[in-house]
């Protein structure tokens, strides 16, 4: 018995490997129903975005990439649907330079199915660089940051962005974000400054963080990682995915709870091994 | 092997299930194939954001502006970009001071009224609650709200207190210092504890979102042609993932084989 727990203690980190691809194929392969709870933060974003009003436009600020899409692209995706179903206008632009080929397909996949014009209902205003100064010149001017939308048009002249320029301008900011420059740098260089209603979705690596902006009425709504976007489509998508589209995480809080159970066993199990080991005297 | 209207799209899928295991297999051991992955997805992440940083700023932002609309003040970061490129040369390379000293100065600015602004006058004013509001709204303790409630007040004030008073050192650490600075430890211990467990799952929903792509959940309706049968996209990308992972299982046997890994160092010399 002993020996088996030394042995356990130097066990190849492969088997550890082999251990969690298992435990995230197999749900996968043979899924079951999950349950799970809308926490606040997640229930009061949704609340804010319900709350907009046909004709409102807001200017999604969508930071993420490839590494983070599993993440943060159900909550895109389910936050694209939501707003329009409700006729709100959407603004969009990117911080990040790997997040245009990824995120504008969604957009016009989106904006297309629910028959929304270019310009006029929707606008991809592309990439800038300057990170915390790019977020600093989106606070005074969304027009000037982003001088030529993605497909070469003058952002001033775009319909859509009629009356609008600084980011107060807009009726909500939403940040979607893998990390810097994202939530925290627009929370740190404009939230404040013009008072801006902003919500976040972030990767789970991040979300102990914002929890703090959100508690403190900087963020008026959060979403965590993959629970968190689960939980926005629990609530989207109350009567089901409209046509053509699918959840994403919901599917996946079964292999998301097997993996931690996996991690929980080996925590607990090396933890008995160690002070069992130790109490013997024995070394590993 | 691929059929003609598909062939690029499936091209396409083969090279997101390679370079993936070819990432993974670091999990196995470092590799060559694993390097070939890390030096691709190197240079097509600096290529690309090159390629945005050029339409997306210095096109709209400078030439276009210079060039089209004659608004000269653009000239001047021209000028500072070329006040960089200075270092280059042993000779000239103090004129890359001014470039840096703005961007120094500028960035100092832009994070000092950040910091101030968004970090210490909301945080503190929202780490000292309102505790009779507080009691109003939540009573002692509210399940229904995630826990918010006159405790969760109390547990935040100690908490932040204690974490404090464990980093002040200007007094001695006398026994109810000692006590004090113990709960500030417990109390990071949680807040690390709950930072960890986030990590893990994110790490976990990472892991999820490639083995649903190579499991081909993510793939649309319709059919596809591999080995010139017709099959769904699904069971398509199941066949290519499963072919590939025992390619690569066949590639990595064949390089231990052949000596590859990691090999014995060799016998130190006894200095005779």
């Amino acid at each position: 018995m002993l020996k088996a727990l030394v042995r356990f203690q130097s066990m190849d980190r492969r088997w550890v490997f082999l251990g969690m691809a298992f435990s995230i194929v197999i749900p996968m392969l043979m899924p079951w129903s999950c349950s799970f709870q809308v926490d606040r933060p997640v229930r009061a974003l949704y609340e804010q975005v319900d709350a907009l009003e046909a004709g409102d436009t807001v200017f999604v600020s969508a930071d993420f990439d490839p590494a983070s899409r599993p993440e943060l692209e159900p909550f895109y995706r389910a936050n694209l649907h939501h707003l329009f179903q409700k006729d709100v206008n959407v603004v969009m632009g990117t911080l990040w330079p790997t997040a245009p080929p990824l995120v504008l397909p969604i957009f016009e996949e989106i904006a297309e199915s629910y028959g929304k014009e270019y310009g006029e209902d929707w606008a991809f205003l592309g990439y800038t660089e300057g990170r915390e100064l790019a977020i600093k010149s989106i606070g005074a001017s969304v027009r000037k940051s982003f001088p030529k939308d993605s497909r070469g048009n003058n952002t001033a002249e775009l319909p859509i962005m009629a009356g609008l320029d600084g980011a107060s301008d807009f009726d909500m900011i939403i940040s979607v974000s893998a990390g810097f420059p994202g939530t925290q740098a627009y929370v740190l260089q404009i939230q404040g400054q013009y008072n801006l209603n902003m919500i976040s979705a972030c990767t789970a690596v991040s979300a102990p963080d914002y929890i703090a902006y959100f508690d403190a009425g900087q963020l008026t709504g959060l979403s965590g990682g993959m629970p968190g976007s689960a939980q926005y489509e629990s609530l989207v998508f109350a009567d089901g995915p409209p046509e053509g589209a699918r959840l994403m995480a919901t599917p996946n809080m079964n292999v998301l709870n097997l993996g931690h159970l996996y991690i929980i066993l080996l925590i607990i199990m090396g933890n008995i091994a160690y002070f069992i080991t130790r109490a013997a005297g024995v070394e590993s | 092997m691929i059929d003609g209207v598909t062939s690029m799209e499936l091209l396409g899928l083969w090279i997101s299930i390679f370079f993936t295991f070819s990432i993974l297999s670091f999990l196995y051991e470092d590799n060559p194939v694993y390097k070939l992955g890390e030096h691709v997805f190197m240079g097509i992440g600096i290529g690309l954001g090159t390629v945005e940083a050029w339409y997306g700023v210095f096109k709209p932002k400078m030439v276009d502006r210079l060039l089209e609309e004659s608004h000269y003040w653009s000239f001047v970061p021209v000028l500072l970009l070329i006040l960089l490129f200075m270092k280059l040369s042993p000779k000239l390379a103090d004129w890359a001071r001014i470039p840096i000293a703005f961007v120094v100065a500028a960035f100092a600015g832009v994070k000092l009224t950040g910091e101030a602004n968004g970090r210490l006058v909301a945080q503190v004013a929202a780490s000292m609650p309102d505790l009779p509001a507080l009691y109003e709204k939540h009573g002692w303790w509210n399940w229904e709200a995630d826990g918010a409630g006159v405790i969760s007040g109390l547990v935040l004030v100690l908490g932040l207190c204690a974490c404090l008073l464990h980093f002040y050192f200007s007094a001695p650490h006398n026994k109810p210092m000692r006590a004090i600075s113990r709960v500030g430890v417990l109390t990071l211990m949680l807040s690390f504890g709950a930072s960890f467990g986030f990590t893990v799952m994110g790490r976990i929903s990472l892991a999820i979102g490639r083995a649903e792509d190579l499991l081909g959940f993510s793939q649309p309706p319709g059919n596809i042609t591999v080995l010139g049968t017709e099959m769904t996209r699904m069971s398509g990308m199941r066949w290519m993932t499963i072919l590939t992972l025992l390619g690569f299982i066949a590639a990595l046997a064949a390089w231990k084989r052949s000596g590859g890994g990691h090999q014995e160092p060799p016998a130190q010399a006894t200095g005779e």
